[in-house]
């Protein structure tokens, strides 16, 4: 069975925003590291805190990281996408941070965290993940800045000219 | 201790990769959603569907994992896994749901891995 040709003209009208295209894949992830890394985090802490406090801690602290990045990429407002983009980075500052901190000091990490190794238990997903995020705000915050531009001298908001395929 | 058969969590696997690789193959070709990619994805979730099945009788039939809170929340999350990428997948009208569906494909396989590691009589 072959799938239909993704022609724009047969597709249904669709709002773009941070969440379609790209962002579509992009959210599916950030919202199963949400889950899982929550979850996960909820799991450790109730049962066996004190075997890896400073773990568990960061999984859950990571686990917000991923539910607050999750939420704002699907809302796409230009609020969510500033409140994104520090998600993204603290989650990029975090892997990095405690990546280098679990091998550098492994006796603190008994037990691993979604971005121990630099996230190697999830296939270094957790590493790449904020990178994709961080270039697809970006993309969207330069789109937004070239409609308004276009909006304020031509008046025309119906079309607008930059490129309506994703990179 | 007998086990839960290992066909089935193999069937998964090989299943869920294939279904990975069909519907990253529609992204690449640039094809958006379609019935082939959500019948495949139905019988993912058939699958896995019966897989629950099997781990639920051999826990009422007196099995005692180490981690049981994980076990049930895996036992739950899993057949969503289908259910919610195909929701979100089937939004998309571009090459990007077929992408959305790759991934519930390999986060199956990736599933039976993490279920054997929990509770090894669950054979892979």
């Amino acid at each position: 069975m072959s799938e239909p040709a993704a022609s724009p003209k047969s597709a249904a009208p669709q709002q773009e925003s941070t969440r379609t295209g790209p962002g579509r894949l992009l959210v599916a992830v950030y919202g199963l590291f949400a889950l899982s890394a929550s979850a996960r985090a909820g799991v450790q802490i109730a049962t066996k805190f004190s075997h890896a406090p400073v773990a568990y801690v960061l999984s859950a602290f990571a686990g917000l990281v991923y539910i607050l990045a999750t939420v704002t990429l699907g809302n796409g407002s230009p609020t969510a996408r500033r409140i994104a983009v520090v998600s993204c980075s603290v989650e990029f500052a975090g892997v990095l941070a405690v990546g280098t901190w679990s091998l550098v000091d492994p006796a603190t990490f008994p037990d691993a965290t979604v971005w121990s190794g630099y996230g190697s238990g999830y296939g270094f997903v957790p590493l790449v993940l904020p990178v994709f995020g961080l270039l697809w705000l970006r993309y969207w915050s330069k789109r937004s800045r070239a409609q308004r531009t276009t909006a304020s001298s031509a008046g025309d908001t119906d079309e607008a000219p930059v490129d309506q395929r994703t990179p | 201790m007998s086990s839960v058969n290992g066909a089935v969590p193999t069937t998964i696997i090989v299943a869920g990769l294939a279904l990975a690789g069909y519907a990253l193959l529609m992204t690449a070709l640039n094809r958006r959603m379609g019935l082939g990619l959500l019948v495949a994805l139905g019988v993912l979730e058939i699958l896995l569907l019966v897989l629950v099945g099997m781990v639920v009788a051999r826990l009422v039939g007196g099995g005692h994992p180490a981690g049981l809170a994980t076990l049930i929340g895996y036992l739950v999350a899993t057949p969503l896994v289908p259910l919610v990428a195909g929701v979100w997948g089937a939004m998309e009208r571009s090459r990007w749901g077929p992408a959305v569906i790759a991934v519930a494909g390999l986060v199956a396989a990736v599933l039976m891995v993490r279920l054997h590691e929990i509770w090894p009589v669950i054979h892979v």
